[in-house]
């Protein structure tokens, strides 16, 4: 398998508190209404507990990314070395057609720019050496960067409940799943 | 979707409604025997609807300069093959007003027909991404072939000679029956599906949107000629009316799949 760099998620050491969110937003400086990731709390009817889970989403940067597919202006290209799914926005035309496409959100309009836009990978930060904003923020190590060729997590998955199955775009995104809280009961003796 | 997008709403309308109009014009000048009716004007009449639901089109993109650039991928993007066939079907158009005389040559009117049920083809793949998973199938092709069948038929009967408009009334009795039991049926399967297609299911349903296009654009039409057994002059514009206010309903009413991430 070729390279492909994608997100773990670990919906257990997630504690939602958004700062990978905030680090997107830094360092990137986007314009209001604009989100690359975004902190999902996972239902009752999924985790059915007083403590809550998050899944930490961004663009997947899929095997086969559909934004990719339907962009008539090809603003879209897959990078060769890692799988990186870059959207160019000097060619976009505005037309919308990849944030209806994808079933993960991860495509945003700009309504500034008129233009659409999704989480780059922080691919300038890739080819310097260091990590994506949101990952090397991660206070609790939650987030982090995989490369799936050669990735071997064996409780790892790639449709946890909550998360859309489209196994046909084939998202670089992995999880560990939330798991029942702990209780700890206080002794009555 | 989850807003109007009034452009695409007139876009895709108007298109459709040419494509038919154009369709139809055809099988009667080439299936039917005797006169033809106008249909110089008629095919007149449907490259205006079309280059008008084009230029509303425009207004759909951010940057409406860059149209020209919606034609770059064609080896993937169902959006280009879309716009490729519908300027096809345009020049086609144009093509068969200014060479008609009493009816379109034969060869142009065929190629018009087949390259306007291609482009529909093409629509109704571009409307049908994995986002939308109540829509991400045929059912987009369905809803636009009967706006074609519907708009086309209505709007043929302007054009029609006497003697075979009550044919026209009977194809148009057939397809908004039709039309009806589909948007009738899709929403109720809709509701077996998955979350995100009950929810369309539940939106649509409880929707005035919907029910006032069921009501207005197909059941009152229906009523209309099964009634009186003829085409009305009220009746085209009146089911242009329940489309534009039925579209509204697709664009606006179908739920997005990221909107349930979390849940199941």
């Amino acid at each position: 398998m070729r390279k492909q760099l994608g997100f773990y998620v670990d919906a257990k050491r997630c504690i939602g508190c958004f700062t990978c969110a905030m680090a997107c937003k830094n360092q990137y400086l986007q314009d209001t209404g604009v989100i690359w990731r975004q902190v999902y709390p996972l239902k009752t009817e999924i985790y059915p507990h007083r403590e809550r889970a998050f899944y930490s989403l961004a663009c997947n940067h899929c095997a086969n990314p559909t934004c990719l597919n339907v962009c008539p202006a090809r603003a879209f290209y897959k990078r060769d070395q890692d799988g990186i799914v870059v959207h160019e926005q000097d060619k976009c035309i505005g037309c919308g057609n990849c944030i209806r496409s994808c079933p993960y959100g991860a495509a945003r309009y700009n309504p500034v720019l008129k233009k659409a836009e999704k989480c780059s990978f922080c691919w300038e930060r890739i080819d310097a050496g260091q990590q994506p904003a949101c990952v090397l923020s991660c206070p609790v190590d939650a987030l982090r960067l995989i490369d799936l060729a050669g990735f071997e997590e064996p409780n790892a998955v790639q449709y946890p409940p909550g998360f859309p199955r489209f196994p046909s775009l084939n998202p670089s995104v992995r999880f560990r799943v939330a798991t029942t809280p702990t209780i700890i009961r206080r002794s009555r003796t | 979707m989850n807003n109007m997008e009034l452009s695409l709403v007139f876009f895709t309308v108007l298109s459709q409604a040419a494509i038919g109009l154009v369709i139809l014009s055809s099988v009667r000048q080439l299936a039917l025997e005797g006169p033809a009716g106008n249909v110089r004007m008629e095919w007149l009449a449907a490259a205006i609807l079309l280059l008008v639901g084009m230029l509303a089109s425009l207004f759909h993109l951010g940057h409406p300069l860059g149209a020209p650039r919606a034609l770059t991928h064609l080896g993937t993007a169902w959006l280009s093959r879309e716009a490729l066939g519908v300027g096809l079907v345009l020049g086609l158009m144009v093509l068969g007003f200014i060479t008609a005389r009493e009816a379109v040559k034969p060869g142009l009117a065929l190629a018009a027909g087949a390259v306007g049920l291609l482009a529909l083809f093409f629509m109704g793949m571009t409307y049908a991404p994995p986002g939308y998973p109540a829509l991400s199938n045929a059912l987009p092709l369905v809803f636009f072939l009967l706006t074609a069948a519907v708009l086309g038929t209505a709007f043929s009967s302007y054009f029609a000679p006497a003697e075979k408009k009550p044919l026209l009334a009977r194809i148009l009795g057939v397809s908004l029956l039709v039309a009806l039991v589909v948007y009738l049926v899709v929403p109720l399967v809709w509701l077996s599906g998955g979350t995100v297609m009950q929810q369309t299911g539940t939106a649509y349903l409880t929707s005035p949107l919907y029910w006032t296009r069921i009501i207005i654009g197909l059941a009152i039409p229906l009523y209309a000629i099964w009634r009186s057994g003829s085409i009305s002059f009220w009746v085209p514009p009146v089911i242009l009316f329940g489309e534009l206010i039925g579209r509204v309903a697709f664009f606006s009413l179908s739920v997005h799949a990221s909107a349930n991430i979390g849940g199941l």
